[in-house]
């Protein structure tokens, strides 16, 4: 026996098959497999008790049920939101953005564990306790107080009305600042329309009992008041026959559930309605209780005038035929309604487009009758107070106390230092750097200001140009509460309570601004004399009973809407087509401009032959506003939104496109005067020709985690907001942008 | 005759003795290395007695400690709270293990990180209620004779999978030793053998 070549080959192979005998090569490749059960991203959670609580989603207004698992080791946490089916107005459903907020809970990659500083030539940053942080923040505060600066300090809240926003507002008035703007709210637009016509301010549309809707562009099915709310009432309404007519410029999901689509050009959804007006008023048909009001036959005149069918058809590219047809069957329906706003990609709409859509139902004679407009029962709440008057010229020039104010405006008028700089900026919740209003303005705002404080549980946009950022919570966390949604006709109040420990060492927005109270002491410590949100709430609940008990519950909801005769609050005691609120507002009185009226968008009264119109795309698979992008949504994505990987796909009319020779996924640069993104064209023959149709949500930078980073292009880094001409809040609900091609 | 052919006729048979010496060396070779690179091993916290609680614990048996929860699921390893049904700040015994306990668990509110020889994949449904309550099946025909063990043996986990060694079962060939077997084909012989569904979503929900 030689050791050769031979020999050595039959040694090695034996070796090779003696190997695969044993247990190693199998072994390890069924191992492999196995350990992909275990990537990091795997879900684990412990083994453990289960248990549910209910409770409310602030941000889309579902009453929700929360599964939890008590671990040994890990301790209580959630695991699931699902619907709760107890709950009067949501019913069990859920939208992508209650089902996924558990990823934004326990997502480590972008929650702010500890208070931290920013380096501002790095960009790093750097841990340090929350008593460092409030000495800082106090301090500061403190320093500008005394050298007479007080009001330089500028807030932006998220919701007004929830107990933060109520802190937050009397912390500002005690400290000494006019400048607070919250989100702007098509709440807003709607109770100031309201109040012109009627002088209520808190009214909603019963939808579910009228057998007649006319939808001026509003995204009834996409993101209307409580989305969950909305759709479960529209499948009950559908049932009984009840006639929507949609009018708006793009094919959407409600349009396609709609009886009859009046395809408008962008920004005529009022002119329409107030054509619809016109046919009424000339024809006879307005109720009764409308050509008795205040101001009508001047607002009969002006309709015959300005708004005749004909005039309207060829401005809003609607036949007069079907104004006239639909007016008639508004007019003659038992129950008709006529709805309005919020615009798509949360813009709060323009004043004068929801006076002419409530001066529609007033025509119809509606308000307070079932199926019309209702006035909503008053909730009970012992509010905080009214939070004291500032004695000092707002930066955006708006009267002492007059709300809301403009976060553009403030914003914009601090940057050109007119009349004068801020001195720094606490941004208290929502995320103003990447959905504005105006995102570009306000990253420049946060960037130039001396000193910026970002209350936030995510390490977001605002975030990552703040100076001091301090660990926020969700609401599955901290205490909060929110109101009626928008356009409900009945009131609702909804309270979430920490289901779990709050994240690391992350604290509510108001216990935040409650301890940095405490730390600054005299009138600031004075004006809010609560330990925690929690005891605030207990004051605010008194009326509607024990807190906790309230809590378990978790919502209050009115049974029914307030049907019987409208309690007008205006000059006149009665219904107002020629607002006296309104004149006394704004100051003029003459020239219809007190009339429910049609303004020409700012977007459309000017640009060369080139431009288009842009408009947002609402989705309830997406985000809207200051809501965060989650994981799951990119899931549950329409197919079409972000077709190629990371690239965002705006809709525009084949013809527009072949206009611009331009072709189905062809690169292109959307461009408006404030801002650009890159995007891909999508033809779609339902969007109306000249426009350019663009998500929302999508388009996150810096400091996002690895699913939603770099996905898509940010439309509120496009979007133009200017501030209404009646009602000073920002819009943005067209855009005049340029469209280029690329690569 | 060539001189290729004069070589071949010299070769003895005796060559392919290296071919059986190879594979006997490679495959006890593999059967050596096999556990040595793919399992690790941990200390349990400290030493445990079963032998000694389920003595204390009377006719109740593994259930005094391992109860089922209200809602029928089973709670698995006691937390401190039920340890503390018994154990109060002061030791009962004079075991330095005992010591240990109350003074760094106890005290301090904390929970033992005990390591779970049977735990089963996160995607693995398993019900104690329907086995041991349902079917009347022993706890130790699964587990082993766990409670009459008076120390806790070395637990040992699989690199890759990071499961306890107890779910292959310590035989490498996967021929069972006990305690029994706890991979997916113990699960489905012993459904089959019994008559009960082995479809995927039995247990993969």
């Amino acid at each position: 026996m030689n050791w050769d070549r031979r020999a050595f080959v039959k040694f090695a192979v034996g070796a090779v098959v003696g190997l695969h005998a044993s247990p190693l090569i199998p072994k390890l490749m069924d191992d492999s497999a196995i350990w992909t059960q275990n990537w990091s991203w795997v879900p684990n959670p412990e083994d453990g008790g289960l248990a549910f609580a209910n409770t409310v989603n602030p941000a889309t207004g579902t009453g929700v049920r929360v599964r939890l698992i008590k671990g040994r080791m890990m301790g209580e946490r959630i695991i699931r939101v699902e619907g709760n089916p107890e709950h009067p107005l949501s019913q069990g459903g859920v939208v992508p953005a209650d089902a996924s907020a558990v990823q934004l809970l326990y997502n480590d990659e972008v929650r702010v564990a500890a208070p931290l500083v920013r380096d501002k030539k790095t960009g790093m940053y750097r841990e340090i306790t929350w008593q460092q942080a409030l000495d800082m923040v106090g301090g500061k505060l403190a320093e500008l107080a005394k050298a007479g600066k007080a009001h330089t300090v500028v807030a932006l809240g998220d919701e007004a009305d929830s107990i933060h926003g109520q802190i937050l507002s009397r912390f500002m008035a005690a400290y000494g600042s006019p400048n607070l703007a919250f989100a702007p709210r098509a709440d807003d637009t709607l109770a100031l329309a309201a109040w012109a016509l009627t002088g209520q301010t808190d009214v909603g549309f019963d939808l579910m009992n009228a057998s007649y809707v006319v939808s001026f562009g509003t995204p009834l099915l996409e993101g209307f008041g409580a989305p969950v709310a909305v759709r479960k009432a529209f499948v009950e309404w559908k049932k009984s026959k009840g006639a929507l007519v949609q009018v708006e410029p793009r094919v959407s999901v409600t349009a396609s559930q709609a009886g009859t689509f009046l395809a408008c050009k962008p920004g005529t959804e009022a002119l329409v309605a107030l054509g619809m007006a016109a046919v009424m008023a000339e024809q006879g048909l307005a109720d009764e209780s409308a050509t008795s009001a205040y101001g009508y036959a001047e607002f009969k005149a002006a309709l015959a005038k300005d708004y005749n069918p004909k005039k309207v058809a060829e401005l809003s590219g609607v036949p007069a035929d079907k104004i006239v047809a639909v007016a008639k069957a508004f007019a003659k329906s038992p129950k008709a309604v006529a709805v309005c706003g919020p615009g798509p990609g949360g813009d709060p709409g323009r004043l004068a487009d929801f006076m002419a859509v409530m001066a529609l139902n007033g025509l119809k004679g509606n308000l307070g009758k079932p199926g019309g407009v209702a006035a909503r029962k008053p909730l009970g709440l012992k509010a905080l107070g009214e939070p004291a008057n500032v004695d000092k010229p707002r930066l955006d020039g708006g009267k002492k106390g007059m709300k809301p104010a403009n976060a553009l405006a403030l914003a914009q008028a601090a940057l050109a230092g007119q009349p004068y700089k801020a001195g720094m900026v606490l941004v208290a919740g929502g995320n103003p750097a990447y959905a504005g209003p105006q995102a570009g303005v306000m990253s420049e705002f946060l960037s130039s200001a001396p000193f910026v404080v970002a209350i936030t549980p995510l390490l977001d946009e605002t975030a990552a140009l703040a100076d001091l950022v301090l660990p926020g919570t969700t609401f599955l966390e901290g205490w909060t509460d929110c109101r009626s949604s928008y356009g409900s006709p009945v009131s609702s109040y909804g309270l979430a309570r920490p289901l779990v420990k709050p994240y690391a060492q992350a604290k509510t927005v108001g216990d935040a601004l409650l301890a940095l109270a405490a730390k600054l002491g005299g009138a600031v410590a004075g004006a809010l004399p609560f330990a925690s949100v929690e005891e605030a709430l207990k004051a605010q609940t008194a009326p509607l009973g024990d807190l906790a008990e309230l809590a378990k519950k978790s919502y209050f909801v009115q049974d029914k809407p307030a049907y019987g005769p409208f309690a007008f609050k205006t000059p006149s005691g009665k219904l107002e087509f020629h607002s006296q609120n309104l004149a006394a507002l704004t100051g003029k009185n003459s020239d219809g401009a007190a009339l429910p009226h049609w303004e020409k968008p700012a977007a459309l009264a000017h640009g060369d032959g080139h431009a288009l119109a842009m408009a947002a795309v609402p989705s309830l698979r997406s985000a809207t506003g200051f809501q965060p992008l989650t994981p799951h949504m990119l899931k549950v994505l329409d197919g079409n939104t972000l077709r190629h990987k990371d690239e965002l796909v705006v809709e525009i009319n084949p013809k527009t496109a072949a206009e611009m020779h331009l072709a189905e996924d062809s690169m292109i640069v959307v461009t408006s005067a404030v801002g650009s993104v890159d995007a891909r064209v999508h033809l779609y023959a339902g969007a109306a020709p000249g426009m350019v149709f663009m998500p929302t949500g999508l388009g996150h930078g810096a400091v996002s985690d690895a699913y939603t980073l770099g996905k898509g292009g940010n439309f509120y880094r496009v979007a133009e907001a200017a501030a209404d001409s009646l009602s000073g809040l920002p819009t943005w609900g067209l855009t005049r942008v340029t469209v280029t091609k690329r690569g | 005759m060539t001189t290729h052919e004069h070589g071949q006729e010299k070769r003895s048979k005796a060559d392919w003795l290296l071919f059986v010496v190879g594979f006997i060396l490679a495959s006890a070779l593999g059967f050596w290395l096999t556990p040595t690179i793919l399992y690790a091993q941990k200390a349990q916290p400290f030493q445990f007695s079963h032998k000694l609680h389920l003595g204390e614990v009377g006719d109740e048996g593994c259930k005094a400690c391992h109860p089922f929860r209200k809602d029928g699921s089973f709670a698995g390893i006691p937390g401190v709270e039920k340890c503390k049904e018994c154990h109060s700040d002061d030791t009962l015994g004079d075991k330095p293990e005992e010591k240990v306990f109350v003074e760094q668990y106890v005290k301090k509110g904390k929970e033992v990180p005990w390591l779970v020889y049977a735990k089963q994949p996160s995607c693995v449904f398993f019900s104690h209620a329907a086995h041991a309550e349902n079917a009347g099946i022993e706890c130790t025909q699964c587990h082993g004779d766990h409670g009459k063990t008076e120390t806790l043996r070395t637990y040992e986990y699989n690199r890759l999978s990071t499961y306890s060694r107890d779910i292959w079962g310590k035989s490498l060939m996967g021929l069972g030793s006990p305690p029994n077997r706890m991979k997916m084909d113990s699960c489905a012989d012993c459904h089959r053998e019994n008559g009960v569904r082995d479809a995927c979503f039995v247990c993969h929900k």
